[in-house]
């Protein structure tokens, strides 16, 4: 009978059946060198051990525990990130290419807190849609949609104003005005301007998509809350 | 799989040959683990899944290495050999570390796996995908070398 060195080492795993353990356990008592040997094969474990043990007490890299983290924060990204990827091409062609931002700023100003819409243009607010007002009216509204705090808000033009108006309890709060497409074409002649500055502002405002004609019907009925 | 983490990455130092490149190897498991994880079936090891994952992304990465010709696996087997050469003198490699990088791969990571991962015989040729008898073999001619370039008293 003998001993082979895989039967040593598995010996020193402790990977041999019972019985030829028992055999191996035995040959090993009887023999220093092959004690020796079984000594070594352990040792070397024990050494590989100590070899790689600083890895697993070493703080893990942002890199390895990052994909694993929950991601709470990332969903709130991406969905800001999807809706401001949905808002944009919807809105743009009504936009138009040509927005400019510090048009905007220099036309706009933003309003008190205590500046309601009265007369005609809370009329209009109120009951004019997107979908069902002719295109001669006097004011137009140009789109609905909620702002953050899920208010509605109303965009509108009118030959004298634009701006941007949203209901709360009392009515319609004026947020945002500017001046008119008669008053811009009185020099420059840039027609739709006021619109499209209205649209960047509203844009910048709104907390998803505009309403579809539907959804703004559904909004008048429950009336704008 | 979180708890897993250290002991994935101790596994992937040993096999890449190196920690920084063992922590690549790492996030690249745990991003096709993650994207698989459908796949991993409930009751059986997530730890075994896991290293045979590895293991088979690193082949896939030497095999890349290999066919756009660079002889990195090549120069670093000879730098166990002989004395640290050029650039590699920079990083200051244990005894272990360069008794480890002569093995060839397959003896490497059967020595990884039963004497470092603690894994039964038959678990581990279950994670590299061979016979019991062929990881026993090499596991014997891996260890061999080792105890001769360490020294027997170890």
């Amino acid at each position: 009978m003998s001993v082979t060195r895989e039967d040593l080492a598995a010996f020193a795993d402790g990977e041999l059946d019972a019985a030829r353990s028992a055999e191996v356990a035995a040959m090993i008592a009887a023999d220093p060198a092959l004690e020796a040997q079984v000594q070594a094969h352990r040792a070397l474990r024990d050494r590989l051990g100590a070899h790689f043990a600083p890895i697993l007490e070493a703080p893990l890299p942002d890199s390895l525990t990052a994909p694993l983290r929950p991601k709470v924060i990332d969903f709130a990204q991406a969905r800001e990130k999807r809706e401001r990827a949905r808002k944009l091409p919807r809105w743009a062609w009504f936009a138009g290419p040509a927005l400019a931002a510090s048009l905007a700023l220099a036309v706009f100003l933003p309003r008190g807190t205590d500046d309601y819409a009265e007369g005609p243009l809370a009329e209009v607010l109120e009951t004019q849609l997107v979908a069902a007002q002719s295109t001669d009216a006097p004011t137009r509204i140009l789109l609905s949609f909620r702002d953050e705090s899920s208010a509605y808000c109303r965009a509108y033009t009118s030959e004298s104003q634009s701006g941007i108006a949203c209901r709360d309890s009392q009515g319609w709060r004026m947020r945002m005005t500017g001046v008119g497409a008669v008053a811009q074409t009185g020099e420059y002649r840039m027609a739709g301007t006021p619109a499209a500055a209205v649209l960047q502002r509203a844009q910048a405002m709104a907390v998803g998509a505009a309403l579809d004609a539907a959804q703004e019907r559904a909004a008048r009925e429950r009336g704008w809350r | 799989m979180l708890a897993l983490l250290p002991r994935l990455r101790r596994f992937a130092a040993g096999l890449a040959r190196n920690p920084a490149d063992g922590d690549d190897l790492c996030q690249a498991t745990v991003l096709r683990a993650l994207d698989r994880r459908e796949r991993w079936q409930k009751g059986t090891r997530l730890d075994s899944w896991m290293m045979t994952m590895m293991r088979n992304i690193w082949i896939d990465e030497q095999r890349a290495r290999k066919r756009r010709g660079e002889t990195f696996v090549a120069e670093e087997a000879g730098l166990g050999v002989g004395e640290g050469g050029g650039q590699e003198e920079a990083v200051e490699l244990s005894v272990i570390d360069r008794a480890l990088r002569t093995l060839p791969d397959e003896q490497r990571e059967a020595v990884l796996l039963v004497m470092v991962e603690g894994y039964s015989y038959k678990e581990a040729a279950a994670i590299v995908g061979c016979p019991v008898g062929t990881l026993n073999s090499r596991l014997v001619r891996g260890r061999d070398a080792l105890l001769a370039r360490l020294g027997d008293g170890v």
